[in-house]
């Protein structure tokens, strides 16, 4: 060597530890070095010293009304797999009402009704969600609806979002599992002591549901979900290239891994968090 | 000696009106050589379906329809299948039963093509735009199909006739009283008792409940 500048090409093998799979990804880097020093690192450290190299994270958003059965189902599937995925899930709680007001609705006859939930007790059975239909669930969807419910989860998202998605799991299990109310205030208070939120906390938030910036704040996430296209719920809009890609219901999670370039695992029931 | 495993019976309940009918024969063709089924492939009429439920078609609110012509250019790529929304005014023909009478009359007089004949259909109304009410239509089809020429024109004849307009309105209402109120509707016998499967999207359950294996689109397999 007589002492030039050597270039050379290292090819890193970087683990995508956040991915929960034994994939690597490549990157190729130009070094220039007069002396080559070999050092042995650790994982950790070449993630660390590459994370400008991670792949960005892809955002789903997912709307949802905890009246929704098909929703929990879709809520409790997604939390499992933004452990698995390169996504960033985004929990928008929004007015099924509303969305139902904007579009119009068909209310399903008796036939279609008792098929819903044949197929709901399948499907949750299958992906471990502890669902049991309540004994009036017309008048659970129709007649009490959730817009205190709705309202009360904006206000934590808008407030202390890192309770969002046990409070949503607290709300899904009192309607879904324990045919408990969900719209009364101090419904609310025990959905949120058992999401693990303080109770001063909790008394504050519930305050503040009947207040202009909250109800403007769910009118817009919902308005966001019809601009997207939603006419029911649950709605999924994946962000794809650039590309909103608006998914209804919990059954296109297949089709919607394979536009996010992901893998399909199924259920996942080993993550599954919904306790009874 | 090992007891023979015997096939469970997949009833098909379909209409080539039905865009989500398509995706859901197509599968079913496919998984046939990899479960253990008896695919029984069971043209009925959507419209009688509507009628004695009451159960409206989606397609008539809007924002359902515009949905349902994205979703299924997704599920297009995604199963490798040439499925497209139709218009509106395909999908609202009174005369689409002539299509659905024919397939009976295939089923009753020569089941063989019975296949072939629901694909060609599909494939005119759903990849091609082209029509499938009239008799020159159906007839193109069915010589499309491998139906030999010289047979088709009485077999076209035959859906005027009283025992295949009988047989369609048995099969819907056999659909019926199995519970459904749209198409597809998938019928399985598990052990003896009869689960009513609706839509193309449960495929995973449908094999959960079978103790087979789901193995994805199968795109390989597509015939396209």
């Amino acid at each position: 060597m007589c002492g030039g500048i050597i270039n050379r090409f290292f090819t890193v093998m970087i683990s995508s530890r956040s991915r929960g799979d034994s994939e690597n990804s490549e990157l190729k880097v130009t070094v220039k070095e007069t002396r080559i020093t070999v050092y042995m690192y650790s994982r950790q450290v070449i993630q660390r010293s590459f994370k400008m190299a991670a792949p960005i994270r892809k955002s789903v958003e997912l709307f949802y009304d905890v009246v929704s059965p098909y929703s929990w189902l879709a809520f409790e599937v997604m939390c499992r797999y933004q452990q698995k995925w390169n996504i960033d899930l985004k929990l928008r709680p929004f007015f099924l009402s509303g969305i139902m007001q904007g579009v119009g609705f068909n209310q399903p006859g008796p036939s279609k009704a008792s098929y819903m939930g044949k197929d709901l007790k399948r499907q949750t059975d299958m992906y471990k969600v502890p669902f049991k239909m309540p004994s009036n669930p017309a008048e659970v969807i129709l007649i009490k609806g959730s817009l205190n419910a709705g309202r009360f989860l904006t206000a934590v998202d808008m407030n202390c979002d890192q309770y969002l998605e046990e409070l949503t799991r607290q709300l899904f299990l009192r309607v879904y599992y324990r045919d408990e109310d969900i719209t009364e205030p101090a419904s609310l208070m025990s959905a949120a002591a058992k999401a693990g939120i303080p109770e001063d906390m909790a008394k504050q938030l519930l305050s503040t549901i009947k207040d202009q910036a909250v109800k403007d704040r769910l009118r817009e996430t919902t308005q966001a979900a019809l601009d997207h296209g939603a006419f029911g719920s649950p709605t999924i809009v994946a962000h794809v290239d650039g590309k909103p890609q608006m998914f209804f219901g919990s059954d296109r999670m297949e089709l919607m891994a394979h536009m996010l370039g992901e893998k399909w695992y199924g259920p996942l029931p080993e993550l599954a968090k919904a306790k009874m | 000696m090992a007891a023979l495993r015997s096939r469970k019976v997949v009833e098909l309940f379909y209409d080539v009106i039905s865009p989500y009918s398509w995706v859901a024969f197509e599968v079913l063709c496919r998984y046939q050589t990899r479960w253990n089924i008896d695919l029984q492939l069971r043209p009925f009429f959507i419209g009688g379906v509507f009628k004695e439920t009451g159960n409206k078609p989606p397609a008539l609110l809007a924002a359902k329809y515009t949905y349902a012509q994205h979703d299924l250019r997704r599920l297009a790529d995604f199963y490798k299948i040439p499925v497209k929304m139709p218009p509106m005014e395909r999908l609202m023909r009174r005369e689409n039963v002539n299509s659905n009478r024919l397939l009976t009359a295939v089923t009753l007089d020569c089941p063989e093509h019975l296949e072939n004949l629901s694909r060609e259909l599909w494939m005119r109304v759903m990849a091609r735009d082209q029509d499938i009410t009239e008799p020159a239509s159906l007839e193109t089809a069915a010589t499309a199909a491998g139906i030999p020429s010289d047979t088709t024109p009485q077999l076209l004849s035959r859906i005027r006739d009283d025992d295949v307009k009988a047989a369609l309105k048995d099969t819907t209402n056999q659909a019926l009283a199995y519970g459904a109120f749209g198409a597809p509707t998938i019928v399985a016998h598990i052990e003896g008792t009869p689960v009513m499967i609706w839509g193309s999207d449960r495929f995973p359950l449908l094999a959960h409940l079978l103790g087979e294996r789901w193995e994805g689109p199968l795109r390989e397999m597509a015939k396209y």
